[in-house]
């Protein structure tokens, strides 16, 4: 998958949790997942469970901490994708 | 250096039945946070209402921490709560659209331990018919610590943040009428400043759908 690929479908996956909606589609690596997109932060477990279900891979603790921004967030699922 | 962290959770936002599967918790809990609920509070609380606590109080302890080390990445599993004593009196806090507070009643509220690295951090939590707040402070001793919780009328992330700094802001002008206090923001943690000095009193704010909180110390040492 491409990165532009990962990044339309993340837009799926972050879209039920972001308060700010109108944000998604202009979102870029340095869009922040809480400040930006006015996620809770409650809602980032969520967010990390269902990028998993949905790209079938395993995120870990660290690679969790991590996913702050769209940018990190692409890196690390692309990562996990490529070591299946 | 003084600080304070406070958080809450609104829990009809929360989603039961996903909070009790192993993937889900796990990225919250600790191994040993769960054979800590297993062995002493199953019985007494839901582990819903357990894992959304410990949630609370890691949120604020991130909170007080980030304050000291403003580059601290907030990891769930790191910040262990190592004890949770149950409420003598679990009396639901009487709550109509706000609560406000000087230190607790400790019979009637969660008393934590939590430890991250080599830090001892001390919790207090509530849990409301709609909600549970948390509060920690790096003594066991909250008694100059004042917080409140609002029930709001929109989850909207712009009126959150007016309503909690208005709600601070009006218990501030009770706490200090001398002083002309303004809430700002300093990497990514809220501080006051009186006039053009920063006010050396930490505060911490905290949201969740319909609900907003606040903490803030005076005798922080």
């Amino acid at each position: 998958m491409t990165r532009e690929e990962i990044l339309n479908e993340l837009k799926t996956v972050i879209a039920p949790y972001t308060m700010n909606k109108e944000m998604l589609n202009s979102i870029n690596d340095q869009t922040d997942l809480i400040k930006d997109l006015k996620i809770n932060s409650a809602n980032l477990v969520d967010i990390i469970i269902d990028a998993e279900a949905k790209y079938h891979i395993e995120i870990d603790y660290d690679s969790a901490d991590k996913m702050i921004n769209v940018g990190s967030c692409l890196d690390v699922i692309t990562e996990k994708i490529n070591q299946k | 250096m003084m600080s304070t962290g406070n958080d809450i959770v609104a829990l009809k936002a929360i989603n039961i039945a996903r909070t009790k599967e192993y993937n889900f918790y796990k990225k919250i809990i600790s191994p040993f946070e769960k054979e800590l609920y297993d062995m002493q509070l199953s019985g007494k609380m839901s582990f819903e209402n357990f894992v959304w606590l410990l949630w609370s109080v890691k949120e604020s302890a991130y909170k007080y921490l980030q304050r000291i080390t403003p580059a601290l990445i907030f990891s769930p599993t790191k910040i262990i709560v190592n004890q949770l004593e149950m409420p003598i009196y679990e009396e639901v806090p009487k709550f109509v659209d706000q609560i406000e507070g000087c230190g607790f009643d400790n019979e009637k509220v969660y008393k934590g331990v939590v430890a991250f690295d080599d830090q001892t951090i001390y919790s207090r939590s509530i849990i409301g018919e709609g909600f549970i707040f948390s509060v920690v402070n790096q003594v066991d001793n909250f008694e100059g610590t004042f917080w409140g919780i609002q029930m709001i009328s929109s989850s909207e992330p712009s009126c959150q943040s007016e309503k909690v700094r208005a709600f601070l802001s009006a218990r501030l002008s009770v706490l200090f009428p001398s002083n002309n206090l303004q809430i700002c923001k300093n990497q990514g943690c809220p501080i006051l400043f009186n006039d053009s000095d920063e006010f050396p009193v930490p505060i911490s704010l905290a949201h969740h759908e319909q609900y907003v909180a606040y903490s803030l110390c005076l005798n922080a040492k």
